[in-house]
């Protein structure tokens, strides 16, 4: 599903930001990403969403090499790959249920269809009955969740997170790390980038641990 | 909470995905996000009325301007198409021509299909005109011999149009063995020509210059837009929204902006040739002309609306090319 292969990421300003990086994870697996921050985590799910692009090395996902995606393409691409943030970047001036259908309104969906599905996402994340509010009537916990169903409303075969229980409490944070393990359960291959090593800890998936911008344990797997 | 497994199982390959839905389908969905975003843009504007109404006007009173200029660019041609009909070619005749010859050159002439009226103007009663009119008897008294030819007055046929049509027909005149020369009396015509070519120009580069103004002014509005939704639109690229639907909404605020600006130019434009009108009507009949001022028809109207609201369009999508390329998610 993700492959990286000696993936080098310079930033214009100089900063080295990912070195020789290889791994990889099968479809359907589920692991973390940890390290310090400044380690390089956010940069490496950045190259899978094409907010950047390598300087050298090859990232492959779902068999397709992203440094032949032309920046039109982009779009097309990054509907197969949601993303959870840790400010969950959800829109303040529309309700939940508009929030959750960004997704599908920008792929063309038809009205009903979106419906459909929206109402379904949110019942997974357990909001269905917060649909009509904004996010900003929402505690801190409900709007990550918003943040999840957003991701996955599309039904994409990739899920990253980075950071998604930053801002949590310990009881909440649990309670959306298995949200994630949910999906993973289904089909959905998941990356977690955290610095939580204890929530990790508690949790049976591989963990990738980065370094100033090497891996320096890839997890079970490679 | 929700241990619920999802509606259906997930699409393994990346190749597919959201759109499993067929063609008329998403048709219908662009249609659908087209209705939708037009609404929201429409909405946004008129939630902000005191904003919104004074950068309408701004676009209005630019357009305003070219709009009257063309009007009266119109009025002047439509009255030339009648003085057209009104030049007059005055034919002096060798002074040996007698009245009697004069009289069947005149019947001759009349015949002929290019011209539609003409007028002998003997020598002797134009001389006794001359007398009476400048009261000059004692001179033209001590002439021994009536210095004046006999004329002929001709206006030509409606079917010529046009000055140079007019001087062909004189030219042609002119070569009658019984005329000696010829006078066109169309050089005002002429001259009004120029003005009004000249005019012409004027209005386009007044028209071109306006034009400019307001896809300036367009251009800055959508780009103050476009930073106030920054945020938005990082997040619109992230979900995979491609440039035209991002730049959608931007678009028909643009083209709202040019509809409301020509629907209050349309306005403006009645109100100001309603003020006109009158002054306008008493200089007409003082020149004893049954000039008609002809106002904003329903064509131009529609063309004034038409120009506005693809203008509010350009305008925006000059500041989306520019603005929205710099926005990327971070």
């Amino acid at each position: 599903m993700l492959q990286f292969s000696t993936v080098d990421k310079r930033y214009p300003d100089g900063h080295e930001a990912l070195k020789q990086v290889s791994f990889s994870l099968e479809r359907g697996e589920m692991a973390f990403l940890t390290g310090h921050s400044g380690a390089g985590k956010s940069t490496l799910l950045k190259l899978i969403m094409l907010m950047e692009r390598a300087t050298r090395g090859q990232v492959i996902v779902g068999g397709q090499n992203l440094s032949a995606i032309h920046r039109r393409q982009i779009p097309y691409f990054r509907r197969h790959v949601g993303v959870v943030f840790q400010n969950h970047r959800l829109l303040f001036d529309r309700s939940v249920y508009d929030n959750v259908a960004l997704p599908l309104e920008v792929a063309g969906s038809n009205p009903r269809e979106i419906g459909k599905r929206v109402r379904a996402a949110l019942d997974k994340v357990g909001l269905l009955s917060k649909e009509k509010l904004t996010p900003i009537q929402l505690s801190g916990g409900e709007q990550q969740r918003i943040g999840i169903a957003r991701a996955v409303v599309n039904k994409p075969p990739l899920l990253l997170a980075d950071e998604p229980t930053g801002n949590l409490d310990p009881a909440l944070s649990q309670e959306i790390m298995k949200l994630f393990a949910d999906f993973n359960r289904v089909g959905v291959t998941v990356l977690i980038a955290s610095h939580d090593l204890e929530l990790i800890s508690q949790m049976p998936y591989r963990v990738i641990e980065l370094n100033q911008g090497r891996i320096v344990d890839p997890g079970y797997s490679d | 909470m929700s241990s619920k497994r999802p509606a259906s199982p997930v699409k393994k390959k990346v190749a597919s995905g959201a759109q499993a839905s067929g063609p008329s389908s998403a048709l219908k969905g662009y249609f659908s996000n087209h209705l939708k975003v037009s609404k929201l843009s429409f909405k946004e504007q008129t939630d902000r009325p005191v904003a919104t109404l004074l950068t309408c006007s701004v676009i209005g009173i630019a357009l305003v301007l070219p709009t009257l200029l063309m009007i009266l660019l119109s009025n002047i041609h439509a009255a030339n198409f009648d003085w057209d009909g009104s030049a007059q070619i005055t034919l002096f005749l060798e002074q040996k021509v007698t009245s009697k010859e004069a009289v069947e050159l005149t019947r001759k002439l009349e015949n002929r299909v290019d011209v539609s009226r003409i007028e002998f103007l003997d020598k002797d009663k134009a001389l006794d005109d001359f007398k009476t009119q400048f009261q000059l008897e004692s001179v033209v008294d001590f002439l021994d011999q009536n210095p004046l030819p006999h004329a002929l007055l001709v206006t030509p046929s409606s079917t010529l149009k046009g000055v140079p049509a007019i001087e062909q027909l004189m030219q042609q005149l002119e070569a009658l063995p019984e005329v000696e020369s010829g006078l066109l009396d169309a050089l005002w015509i002429q001259r009004l020509k120029s003005i009004t070519s000249f005019l012409e120009r004027v209005v386009v580069l007044i028209a071109l210059m306006l034009a400019l103004a307001v896809l300036l002014i367009l251009g800055n509005t959508i780009r103050l837009a476009i930073e106030n939704r920054k945020e938005e639109i990082a997040v619109l690229k992230l979900v995979g929204g491609t440039r035209p639907f991002v730049c959608r909404p931007f678009l028909y605020m643009g083209m709202l902006y040019g509809l409301g600006g020509s629907l209050i130019a349309v306005i403006l434009t009645h109100i100001v040739l309603a003020i006109l009108y009158a002054p306008i009507e008493a200089l007409a009949l003082s020149y004893q002309s049954n000039f008609n001022l002809k106002g904003l028809g329903f064509d131009s109207t529609l063309l004034l609306i038409v120009f506005g609201t693809a203008l509010g369009w350009l305008g925006a999508w000059l500041a989306v090319r520019r603005h929205l390329d710099e926005i990327e998610p971070t």
